[in-house]
């Protein structure tokens, strides 16, 4: 896939991780597992952008006796998804017109 | 490997991001790393878990932006006082312009490269319009009556065309290798910037 559609997607999939409840960085990646392999680094990078665009916000808190970061989605986030819904809708037509009349294993 | 070994080594490696970057990424990594052994994982399995110091410090280099780690190199070590400013100012001419001749000189094998990248795609270029244009005159000389030099005309032109499509492949592979070959410097220049781990 290409990269800077690849980096834009990830964005989207960190986001629907905590679309509907806040989430730590673990909590993610294992939600995240089943359909994406992610590393840490590379969750550390999208969260830093996604905090700097605001599309999330972030909150420390005391968890068994050590500190733990919370993300939770806001108002821009769940625009963003709405928008990234919206691209892939448009993506779709195009792959079915772009795959018309093809066998599925082409 | 335990999690403190795991982050003192991490720190060591990322020497010369600014501070704040590498605490945050530490405690980025604690964090992770506790989570998993929370979930009952032993410790050495949580850190094994994360990817060793070697990939984990590559990535995060790779990701920190190029000026950040500039201007935490630049920065002095501790304030200067009056007389090292004062040297460092009549000193301009001299190690700004050295400074500058370097990079002219880098920056000026870089583009030395990528002429020749541009002079191979040109080569394809010139390639691929003979071939194409090899097709009208063959039937410009044929239907002109002479029949052989249309054929000999067509047959260069085929000729050409093969040549062309070998040339694009290698074009392709010159200017893949340019695209890696940035790539890996600006990586070696970001890892040269940073300061090396003091032996104690």
């Amino acid at each position: 896939m290409d990269a800077q559609l690849k980096r834009g997607v990830l964005d989207v999939c960190v986001l629907a991780a905590i679309k509907d409840e806040e989430s730590y960085g673990y909590q993610i990646l294992k939600d995240m597992s089943p359909y994406v392999v992610m590393s840490e680094s590379t969750l550390y990078t999208i969260l830093k952008r996604l905090e700097t665009a605001r599309m999330l916000t972030v909150r420390t808190a005391e968890h068994n006796g050590r500190l733990r970061k919370y993300y939770r989605i806001t108002e821009s986030g769940l625009a963003r998804i709405r928008a990234f819904r919206e691209e892939w809708r448009e993506m779709m037509y195009m792959y079915r017109f772009i795959t018309r009349g093809e066998r599925e294993d082409v | 490997m335990c999690k403190r070994e795991f982050l003192d080594a991490l720190r060591a490696r990322l020497a010369g991001l600014p501070c704040e970057e590498i605490a945050e990424r530490l405690a980025f990594y604690a964090e992770m790393i506790d989570d998993r052994i929370e979930e009952g994982m032993q410790e050495a399995e949580a850190v094994a878990a994360v990817g060793s110091v070697d990939e984990v410090a590559k990535e995060i280099i790779a990701a920190t932006p190029f000026h950040k780690i500039a201007k935490e190199r630049v920065r002095p070590a501790r304030r200067l006082v009056a007389w090292e400013i004062v040297l460092l100012a009549l000193g301009a001419p001299l190690w700004l312009a050295l400074g500058l001749a370097a990079l002219a000189v880098v920056f000026s094998v870089y583009v030395a490269l990528w002429s020749v990248v541009a002079a191979v795609w040109s080569v394809f270029a010139s390639l691929a319009a003979c071939a194409i244009a090899a097709l009208p005159a063959a039937l410009f000389f044929a239907v002109g009556g002479h029949l052989w030099v249309g054929l000999a005309v067509l047959g260069a032109g085929l000729a050409l065309g093969g040549l062309s499509i070998l040339a694009f492949f290698g074009c392709r592979a010159a200017t893949g290798g340019m695209l890696r070959l940035t790539r890996s410097f600006g990586l070696g220049l970001k890892k040269c910037l940073m300061k090396k781990e003091k032996r104690q």
